[in-house]
């Protein structure tokens, strides 16, 4: 809202030193913030909860209260709220017969339609008139709009002006529009119409619509000598739902949607009877015509010293509440238990003793209030476990050498697509500010892997990062962590140089699992859309929680990653990550006899895999067997000296009882058995122990 | 050849022994001085030959003494040179040493923990939600309903269509614009005291440029029990602050609007960047808007169920980007998204 200083400083009764900066200094320190100034204009912020302040009047009541304007005949001089604070009353209303245009509300949403006429002489307004609504950002058109204008930014009332001559009856009724009516609004614009929209109609046709804008027809010109001016309540809901569907935000729905003075209407027509013969543009040729079905009483709020005092912390005087609250005009009575307060219509965000308790702080000064701390009368509860446990990973992630990554929870359909399992259950968003932004991600990978990419377009070629968060499917959202590395595994002047691959990948995901007390296995799947086929394993609890692999290359590339980079990355479903991890476990007790290690070396098919053959070694049973703690491959090859199709593995295998030291016989005994089960269930040749 | 007298040669050998710095420099001085053939002081042994015999016997000694000087300084210096060579098989420690890969925070997590830690320390806990939310979480039950005009200030994204909640709660139409959200989920399920944080994503329908972002992460604050009141929200702010920026910081309390919260206030910190004096960063106020704040709105109260008489509370939302930009002095928001690994490595580990 730009407002002139000069027009505040007169209707506040500020001196005239006062300077527009020490002006836009005092409102912003009562919550109005002032977005610049310019010369003697003042552009303040309102928030959405002050339409009052969308007027002149009520920054001057702001400002008089600020500048604690004190005595008789202080406070805002134009007729303003129908509740008597220390405003000055207006002129009497022309003695008049009733108008010669026929009033009616046929719409809950309308609640007060009031309605004068005037004989007008349509031309130029006067200098200041023009100036003042220049400074408020508000263009002059002839004196008789630019009187409607005036009253609306002075007083927040929006009015309009119709050329009678062009009014049907003359007859104006507030009804909702019926569907496919159309108007063309003063902008020139044909606006089609639908039974949700408030109009005003004349006999025959829509002539404006309620509270946005009217209509080109019986818009005010040169030629028109007969007008009816129009000041009327329309529901806030019903004007902000229209303004959008039409596209059309103008001064008057702005102030109608965040609620206008219901009590306003009759002055503000007064008022601009009143300027139309001041700037001898006009006379009234009518009473005011006001229906007005159930006239709103003004809610009367009990405020109590001693919830003022425990809500602020802070004892405010009595004398100070009652000089805020009644400069800001409120109608303040002494009561048994401190005050009655009256609130004037145009304050449509005061509903409750709260709302005058944040009145009166925001006067006293809320920076005023002496710091003190709550006190703790109950012991803090546990924060939620998905907390602490996103805090412990993210720490193991990074010991592990990854870096984390925050990327976006949406993106564009293209990148998500090749990561979802099923691209019809894509979550996208209904009002996309653009297509990069269209679906949630249905992985944490394509994120990543964008991010992978920038920084390898700048020539960064080990890039190993990680993120944690929520990953969204048309079933709900589910928390995820996930990583993607390229470039060398090493990248030591003594190492050669080797690419990572997917047993980078993996291994991330078996230290994450192990450390949280989880047994993983990792098995073929064809199930893992965006990766390579055959370079990718499914991980698996008791059930499926993520997949590691190579990201399939004709994906990156279209991402715009230079060919020829391997990529791998993982994802982990965090569900099975159950508690936060950081509970002490219980331990099992050290062992107390030494363990007895053989190394085992084998040939076998290369199809064979090694979950196989563990398991073939596992599976025998009875004496030394049933001491077998671990298995371990710390070796595989295939090349020279083995033959084709054929490789070569090497395990170690760890013998430990629990009761007893076992001797070199029991074991050799055991691995008996096992070289024949292995020679027996997988056809493999052992190359010796 | 005439030989030096031994006191000229004892100081010639000490000068050049001083000089001498390698293994090679020792051999040349031992050549130079001992050789049997031309060493300095052989020659001067045999120069005793002619001399008179009282001279013979002082010169022999004398000559003999400094013989045996010369040996033993030379044996002395060899040894510490030896002594001081590297071993054949000595490592070149100048090379680089195999460095662990080690990864950081991200520096809008490692702000986040920040701000969590120093109101776990104040007691508070730490909950979390879903970031797809019901019009009742997000909106309504923040004093918020269909067509409030407040819902301006949050601008939306809604979902397609709805998504299920776990807790088979509503189902969800919209990504959270805060996580006040938060709030009425825990005031739904647990009764006072309440002193809780709820950090996370949230979402607006914003352009994605130097200043704003279209999803940014927020910590919002709540507590409620019997006579809280806005003197405890400054303290409880002003502890934060102090703790936050480390040290004493000014603070001040600003009048401001939010729908559930009633009073409103925003608080603004000192500017560090001109110490209150006025500069580009703080838009020459000499202060630097930090959070939004307020007590509950009894309409909050009501509608979780909580007696708004017998309560009362106060809520705060801090901004985590805000609050990053100012600590790493980074002036475009988009930083924090692009992952540039030449960025990220510059934080703290
Ligand atoms: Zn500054």
């Amino acid at each position: 809202m730009k407002a002139p200083a000069s027009w505040i400083r007169e209707l506040a009764g500020l001196p005239t030193g006062t300077s527009a900066e020490d002006i836009a200094h005092r409102i912003a320190g009562v919550g109005f913030e002032v977005a610049s100034i310019e010369g003697d204009t003042i552009d303040f912020e309102i928030t959405a909860n002050r339409p009052d302040c969308l007027s002149v009047c009520g920054l001057a009541r702001e400002a008089a209260t600020a500048f604690e304007v004190r005595g008789p005949g202080s406070g805002v001089r134009v007729p303003g709220s129908s509740v008597q604070g220390p405003t000055q009353p207006h002129p009497p209303p022309p003695k008049l017969t009733h108008a010669d245009v026929s009033v009616s509300i046929d719409s809950a949403l309308c609640a007060r339609f009031s309605l004068a006429t005037a004989d007008v002489t349509v031309g130029p307004s006067p200098a200041w008139l023009a100036e003042r609504l220049t400074a408020c950002g508000v263009r002059p058109i002839n004196n008789i709009v630019d009187v409607t204008n005036y009253v609306m930014l002075e007083m927040g009332q929006p009015m309009h002006a119709y050329d009678i001559a062009k009014v049907a009856g003359p007859a104006l009724v507030a009804r909702q529009a019926v569907a496919g009516e159309t108007l063309t609004t003063l902008d020139g614009q044909q606006r089609t119409l639908d039974a949700s929209m408030l109009v005003i109609a004349d006999r025959d046709q829509v002539v404006g619509i309620a509270g946005v804008m009217g209509g080109a027809g019986s818009e005010v010109s040169s030629s028109t000598t007969h007008i009816a001016l129009e000041a009327a309540w329309f529901q806030g809901v019903t004007v902000r739902a229209t303004s959008k569907k039409v596209g059309l935000r103008t001064e008057a729905s702005t102030r109608f949607e965040r609620g206008a003075d219901i009590g306003a209407t009759t002055t503000a027509i007064a008022r601009a009877l009143e300027l139309l013969e001041e700037i001898k543009a006009g006379r009234a040729t009518s009473a005011i015509t006001d229906v007005y079905p159930a006239p709103k009483v003004a809610a009367v709020i009990a405020l109590r010293p001693s919830r003022l005092a425990r809500l602020l912390g802070d004892c405010v005087p009595a004398a100070d509440v009652e000089r805020i609250l009644g400069n800001l005009g409120f109608a303040v009575a002494q009561a048994a238990d401190g005050w009655t307060v009256t609130v004037p219509t145009a304050r449509v965000d005061v509903a409750r003793e709260a709302d005058l308790i944040e009145e009166v702080g925001r006067h006293w000064g809320v920076n005023r209030v002496r710091a003190t701390f709550p006190a703790l009368r109950s012991a803090p509860r546990v924060s939620d476990a998905g907390v602490l446990r996103a805090r412990r990973l993210r720490r193991v992630l990074c010991g592990a050498g990854l870096q984390e990554a925050v990327t976006f929870t949406f993106m564009e359909a293209a990148a998500a697509a090749p990561f979802s399992d099923d691209p019809a259950a894509l979550v996208s968003i209904a009002n996309p500010l653009s297509e990069k932004f269209a679906v949630l991600r249905p992985s944490l990978i394509p994120g990543l892997l964008d991010s992978l990419i920038y920084n390898r377009r700048r020539g960064i070629t080990d890039v190993r990062l990680f993120e944690a968060g929520a990953a969204f499917n048309t079933t709900g959202e589910s928390q995820r962590v996930a990583w993607v590395l390229c470039g060398q595994r090493d990248t030591h002047w003594s190492t050669r140089a080797e690419s990572v691959d997917l047993f980078d990948a993996l291994g991330i995901a078996e230290v994450l699992t192990n450390g949280w007390g989880l047994t993983l296995t990792s098995v073929t799947t064809d199930q893992a859309p965006g990766f390579v086929r055959g370079r990718v394993a499914a991980l698996l609890t008791d059930r499926r929680i993520g997949t590691v692999g190579q990201i399939d290359p004709a994906i990156a590339e279209a991402r715009g990653l230079p060919a020829g980079v391997i990529v791998v990355a993982g994802e982990l479903d965090l569900s099975a990550f159950t508690g936060d991890g950081g509970s002490p476990q219980r331990v099992a007790s050290l062992p107390r006899f030494p363990a007895v290690v053989r190394d085992l070396s084998l040939v076998v098919d290369a199809s064979l895999s090694a979950a196989t053959v563990r398991a073939t070694i596992r599976q025998p049973s009875g004496g030394a067997l049933s001491a077998l703690r671990e298995v371990r491959e710390f070796d595989r090859y295939q090349g020279k000296g083995i033959p084709d199709g054929k490789v070569s593995l090497a395990y170690r295998l760890t013998f430990r009882d629990a009761a007893r030291t076992l001797t070199d016989r029991e074991v050799d005994d055991a691995m008996t058995v096992i070289i024949a089960a292995l020679q027996q269930e997988c056809g493999a040749t052992v190359r010796g122990l | 050849m005439s030989a030096l007298s031994v006191d000229a040669l004892r100081s010639r050998f000490q000068a050049a022994l001083e000089a001498a710095r390698t293994p090679a420099d020792l051999k040349t001085l031992r050549d130079e001085f001992l050789s049997r053939k031309h060493g300095l002081v052989t020659a001067l042994v045999k120069s005793i030959a002619s001399a008179t015999p009282d001279e013979k016997r002082t010169l022999g000694a004398a000559s003999n003494a400094l013989k045996q000087e010369i040996e033993a300084a030379l044996d002395t210096r060899e040894a510490e040179a030896a002594a001081s060579a590297p071993p054949k098989d000595a490592l070149d420690v100048t090379l680089p040493g195999r460095r662990p890969f080690l990864g950081r925070r991200h520096p809008l997590t490692q702000v986040r923990e920040r701000v969590e830690d120093i109101f776990l320390a104040m007691g508070y806990q730490v909950i979390e939600g879903p970031e797809l939310e019901d019009d009742w979480h997000n909106f309504e039950a923040l004093n918020m309903p269909a067509e409030h005009p407040a819902r301006d200030m949050q601008d939306t994204l809604y979902l397609a269509s709805p998504v299920p909640v776990p807790d088979g709660g509503r189902a969800a139409t919209l990504l959270r614009t805060h996580t006040s959200g938060m709030q009425i989920r825990y005031m739904e399920t647990h009764e006072p005291p309440v002193r809780v944080i709820a950090p996370g994503r949230v979402y607006r329908r914003d352009q994605f440029d130097a200043t704003h972002t279209p999803m940014f992460t927020q910590i919002e604050g709540l507590v409620v029990d019997e006579g809280i009141s806005l003197g405890d929200l400054r303290g409880t702010l002003n502890g934060f602050a102090e703790q936050f920026f480390g040290g004493r910081v000014a603070t001040r309390f600003r009048p401001s609007f939010f729908p559930y919260t009633e009073p409103s206030a925003e608080l603004d910190v000192e500017c560090q960047g001109c110490a209150g004096k006025g500069c580009n960063l703080c838009k020459h106020t000499g202060w630097i808007e930090i959070l939004g704040c307020g007590m509950v709105h009894p309409a909050v109260f009501e509608a979780v169920g909580y007696d708004s008489d017998k309560y009362t509370g106060f809520a705060f939302g801090v901004g985590i980007e805000r609050l990053a930009l100012r600590l790493y002095g980074v002036d475009d928001i988009r930083m924090f998204y692009e992952n540039d690994l030449r960025f990220l490595e510059q934080v703290a580990l």
